[in-house]
């Protein structure tokens, strides 16, 4: 499905079966471009989880990652009239985020934070984490808790290696991709997720060997597995 | 096995992302079916892949609305920009560069201002009864519209002229060709009077606040009517004709 700006425009007939799920990203923003809000909702509810997930794995703080994560997705709907199909849109949002994150940890390291001297969030600023009800409690806090030791050692990995290294493990997005996100060159591209694995692998090393720990990651996979099979 | 366990692993990594060549491939499988620690290696490296996946984290529940809010909030700071562009926040920090723009431009400024009144100012001649006649009708400009202010004392002849001598300066801000209704044109100049000239400056402010809303209104129907073309059942425009 591939739709014409005109198309949208003007309403043809065939715009009325127009289905957003079925949509590319690349033609939402061009929907998006035109002040369509319920394509940018569809754009939304594909990237948030992603989003963040790169991000809190990029901070490390929840209530920063989500902060980021949604004004990524505004600058999205605010400069989707700067977005040219010359690149993939997923190559675009993450340029965005990455920039995002780069400009916060720069901020950061300016600027260290003394804990003691913070105040509280205010109560409009924790993010509400319901209990999930299908979850077993116990299997959810042994994976809480890995997620933990695996966002740490993610954490301990130098920045430069770290974005080229998440956005292929976790985005899953080619070298390519890559390359266009970082402005890297393809080798260095290559040679930095190819770093940063031996690292995260020296890293988690002690838990490798674990047997229970395995036991848990096969159980989890098996749960998210069962989940992707059944989202109700 | 004639590759090395280093050169090995620098490969075991791109091998995950099957970016390697074919040929390579087969070398790299040699060596991991001779050696037991590559082989291992791999194994973790696919075991903390496995991992990152597993643990993924997830948003907390309420965050669709506080994005929704947080959009909306920044779609209103956006009009407002548009509609009141004078009360954009003033850039923070611009250093020297910044006053040293500031500085030269209101020197310009000033060198133009004095330019333009004192030269024309200064060749009014009063008429045989001794009256100004430049000050009675008005300091029409090119593009008709008299902003000028009397500046130096000289040029300020009317202001001990005879009473009965309009000094008003009966130029227009009107919108020129830009209005096309007469109630646009606020019929003031500058009257030399200090206090008039501050109402005017704000009646002028006022104005451009109203049509700068004006604009924001029918930015708005555009948006209203661009969204009814995409409707997927539009037919079109209904102009009430």
């Amino acid at each position: 499905m591939n739709p014409s700006r005109d198309e949208h425009r003007h309403g043809s007939p065939s715009a009325a079966r127009f289905d957003l799920v079925e949509t590319r990203d690349e033609d939402l923003i061009v929907m998006v471009q035109d002040g369509n809000r319920k394509a940018f909702d569809e754009l939304a509810a594909r990237y948030k989880n992603r989003l963040f997930s790169f991000i809190l794995r990029m901070v490390k703080e929840p209530v920063l990652a989500e902060e980021l994560t949604q004004e990524t997705l505004i600058r999205v709907y605010i400069h989707a009239g700067k977005y040219r199909e010359i690149a993939k849109f997923s190559t675009w949002v993450f340029t965005i985020a990455t920039n995002l994150v780069r400009n916060k940890m720069r901020q950061r390291s300016r600027r260290p934070q003394l804990l003691s001297l913070n105040p509280a969030p205010a109560d409009d600023e924790i993010p509400l984490d319901p209990a999930d009800p299908v979850a077993d409690p116990s299997e959810e806090i042994q994976r809480r808790e890995l997620a933990l030791v695996i966002n740490e050692a993610t954490a301990a990995i130098p920045e430069k290696y770290r974005i080229p290294f998440l956005l292929r493990e976790v985005e899953q997005l080619s070298y390519e991709e890559i390359q266009q996100v970082t402005g890297l060159k393809l080798g260095t591209v290559r040679s930095r997720i190819n770093r940063a694995r031996n690292r995260f692998r020296q890293l988690i090393k002690p838990l490798l060997k674990d047997e229970t720990l395995l036991a848990e990651l096969e159980m989890i996979e098996a749960r998210v597995a069962e989940q992707k099979d059944n989202p109700s | 096995m004639n590759m090395r366990c280093t050169k090995a692993r620098r490969y075991l990594s791109q091998a995950m992302d099957e970016q390697l060549p074919p040929a390579v491939t087969r070398q790299l499988d040699e060596h991991l079916d001779a050696c037991r620690e590559c082989r291992d290696f791999r194994e973790d490296l696919a075991l903390g892949r496995r991992l990152l996946g597993a643990t993924e984290p997830s948003l907390s529940g309420n965050f669709d609305w506080r994005l929704q809010l947080k959009l909306n909030q920044a779609l209103q700071k956006a009009a407002g920009e548009t509609a009141y562009p004078w009360l954009e926040e003033k850039p923070r920090g611009r250093g020297w560069a910044g006053n040293f723009t500031t500085a030269a431009a209101f020197g310009l400024a000033a060198v133009l201002a004095l330019a333009m009144f004192i030269g024309p100012q200064g060749r009014v001649m009063p008429d045989d009864a001794g009256r100004y006649a430049g000050f009675e009708t008005s300091r029409q400009v090119a593009g008709g519209v008299s902003d000028r202010l009397p500046l130096n004392r000289g040029a300020l002849a009317p202001l001990s002229a005879p009473r009965g001598i309009q000094r008003s300066v009966s130029g227009s801000f009107g919108l020129g060709d830009f209005s096309p209704n007469a109630a646009f044109v606020l019929d003031s100049g500058w009257s030399g009077n200090h206090l008039k000239d501050l109402a005017t400056i704000q009646e002028l402010k006022l104005r451009n606040q109203r049509l700068n809303n004006q604009l924001y209104q029918y930015q708005q129907q555009i948006s209203i009517l661009r969204r009814q073309l995409d409707r997927p059942d539009s037919n079109g425009l209904d102009l009430g004709r």
